[in-house]
């Protein structure tokens, strides 16, 4: 039973269209990551669900409801932005509690709420401070705090901690997700980082030009990547592709020379393969004799610790990516000669249209 | 500010900063000697050496009208300005936030340049039907042709500088946009507004085309009665002198008081941060 549902929910801006017609259905309790290229729609989707954003065509329903046309504060959703959007001139307090009072809450009951949101969150010895006097994780966490003081059925989060720097960002993250398990709340997560939406999601729809590519759960979608973009899209260093032309079932003409392939090809299609650097490994760490083995020059070494990212090219001009232990690639230089072998099992074909 | 290491170029730095001081508090201090000179040196501006008296202060604070000008000029520049920024600021809001109205922004400008003979006549013909000649009500009502273009022009800026996800939070939070703008974006713009406030109380202050057409005795504000001083028998110079030290006194103050928020607003929407 879906908790969260999109109807065929389209935008356009004048004669722009931003959305072509999303169909999305989530789960009470569910962890959604929207993720996706910057214009891909991604946050319009999030304003049209919070209400912001008026929508063209289509319906969207929280707990059975049609909210379509409703205010933002008819839906009981809480968002937290980008840049927090705390308010300037109250305390972090007032910031807190400023949505209970919206409610009429009682002082007393708002005051024991907010300084429960505060101690769940740390910020029990800030709530007299100005949002100014705050470093950008408080903050963060202040807006955090305004969103589950409010216990709303949705929480809606666009792009939160791209402000953040690398080491708060990963700690933020895992507050974010401890918050989550702890209030079992539907949340909504906006992000363009695939690393924060494959550490946090339980499912990922991933979006380009207002289109849904795949919805799926993060292994879905870096093992079983449904299109092109979406294994372009996922993985670092990206994947990578392979120009060819099927040449009978499960055989493909290419840069590399015949490739056979596990997926059926028809002959004279026009075809990509791709495949992830981590399963393009070097010959002599091990030969296998179902894959093909590719000799390629190495045109760049980088360490990164452990392991290295190697540029490879192919004499047809190909380039390669691979992701190998240092050790086996620390004796070669650039210009030197290398085999590759290529994981068939790991492959991808993607139909060129 | 300036840090030259040179001795010389600081020394002719420091020349041209009391050059320029000079040239600005010089019309100050001869303003303020002509209020203290005897009366029967008066029009005789050339005159450096002469026994002060403040019976210039006595008779123009105690024995003429115009204290009654000053109250005049202070309760007609104070209902302006809360009017205009009664009205405004919402509409400097409207103005910051909607789309249609971006390009629309400039047309307050329009507004500002016109000149104001061309409103006086029509003013004067309504106000005469009203029987509103000679009322405070006539002066704020022409004083708002300049003043609330100027106030919502000013506060444009300041709207702009307010992200727009503020009065999304507050939407969300569960209040209308109208609680938003009161709640969150007015308290924001708080400094803008004193700014605006100030600005719009100098420029109604210091008017006297309107004051000059519109008033008589008694609604008359401190510029005409300043002007009055050049009566048939000459320029009262010593009493007007008072006056102008009374007009310009507060001017000075509000302005410095404000000057860190003037070049913001004044820049209107037209300059992006």
């Amino acid at each position: 039973m879906s908790y969260v549902r999109l109807e065929k929910l389209r935008k356009s801006f004048g004669s722009l269209d931003i959305l072509h017609g999303i169909d999305l259905e989530i789960a009470r309790s569910e962890f959604l990551v929207l993720l996706g290229p910057s214009g891909c729609g991604k946050s319009t989707s999030l304003r049209m669900l919070a209400g912001l954003e008026t929508v063209s065509s289509g319906r969207i329903f929280i707990d059975g409801r049609d909210v379509t046309g409703l205010e933002p504060r008819e839906r009981d959703i809480a968002m937290v932005f980008q840049n927090y959007a705390l308010y300037p001139t109250m305390t972090v307090g007032q910031n807190i509690g400023f949505g209970l009072k919206a409610k009429k809450m009682p002082a007393d009951q708002i005051k024991k709420k907010v300084d429960e949101a505060a101690k769940l969150l740390n910020l029990s010895h800030l709530l007299d401070r100005k949002p100014g006097a705050l470093s950008g994780g408080q903050q963060q966490r202040v807006a955090i705090g305004r969103a589950i003081v409010r216990q709303p059925k949705v929480f809606l989060f666009d792009e939160p901690l791209s402000n953040l720097d690398a080491k708060l960002r990963v700690e933020m993250r895992a507050e974010i997700l401890r918050l989550h398990n702890e209030l079992q709340a539907t949340t909504i997560y906006v992000t363009h980082d695939q690393e924060e939406a494959m550490t946090m999601a339980d499912r990922i729809v991933v979006m380009k030009d207002g289109l849904i590519e795949q919805v799926g759960t993060p292994e879905d979608i870096y093992f079983r990547p449904a299109t092109r973009m979406v294994a372009g899209f996922i993985g670092s260093p990206a994947m990578n592709f392979i120009a060819g032309t099927g040449a009978g079932p499960c055989r493909i003409d290419s840069a590399l020379g015949a490739l056979k392939v596990d997926a059926a090809v028809r002959e004279g299609q026009a075809v990509e393969i791709g495949i992830r650097p981590d399963n393009v490994t070097l010959a002599q760490s091990g030969y296998d004799g179902d894959n093909p083995v590719v000799p390629m020059t190495v045109k760049l070494v980088e360490l990164l610790g452990p392991r290295a990212i190697v540029s490879l090219e192919h004499a047809s001009g190909q380039a390669i990516t691979a992701v190998v232990p240092y050790a086996d690639i620390s004796s070669f230089r650039t210009g030197s000669q290398v085999d590759i072998m290529l994981a068939v099992e790991a492959m991808h074909v993607f139909p060129v249209s | 500010m300036f840090s030259f290491r040179n001795p010389i170029s600081r020394a002719f730095a420091t020349l041209a900063l009391l050059l320029a001081v000079f040239a600005v508090l010089f019309p100050f201090v001869w303003v303020f000697m002509e209020s203290i000179k005897p009366a029967s040196l008066g029009g005789r501006p050339d005159l450096w050496v002469f026994s002060p008296t403040w019976e210039n202060w006595n008779e123009v604070t105690l024995n003429s009208d115009v204290p009654f000008n000053i109250l005049n000029s202070f309760a007609i520049a104070l209902v302006t300005v809360l009017i205009s920024l009664l009205c405004g600021a919402p509409a400097a809001y409207a103005f910051s936030r909607f789309r249609g109205f971006e390009s629309a922004r400039y047309s307050i400008l329009a507004a500002e340049m016109m000149p104001p003979a061309i409103l006086i006549l029509p003013f004067f013909l309504v106000l005469y039907h009203l029987k509103l000649i000679d009322s405070q009500i006539g002066v704020i009502a022409a004083h708002l042709t300049f003043v609330l273009p100027v106030v919502t022009w000013f506060l444009i800026g300041f709207f702009d500088e307010v992200p727009r996800d503020l009065e999304n939070q507050a939407m969300i939070d569960g209040y209308t946009r109208f609680q938003a703008f009161y709640k969150v974006i007015l308290p924001a713009v708080r400094p803008g507004l004193g700014a605006a406030g100030v600005f719009g109380f100098v420029l109604s202050w210091n008017d006297l085309f309107y004051a000059l057409l519109l008033t008589g005795n008694e609604s008359r504000t401190l510029p005409v009665a300043i002007a009055g001083y050049w009566t048939f028998r000459g320029v009262e110079l010593g009493k007007m002198a008072v006056a102008i030290l009374i007009a310009v006194i507060p001017v000075l103050a509000l302005s410095h008081s404000i000057q860190k928020h003037l070049i913001r607003g004044i820049g209107g929407g037209a300059v992006k941060y």
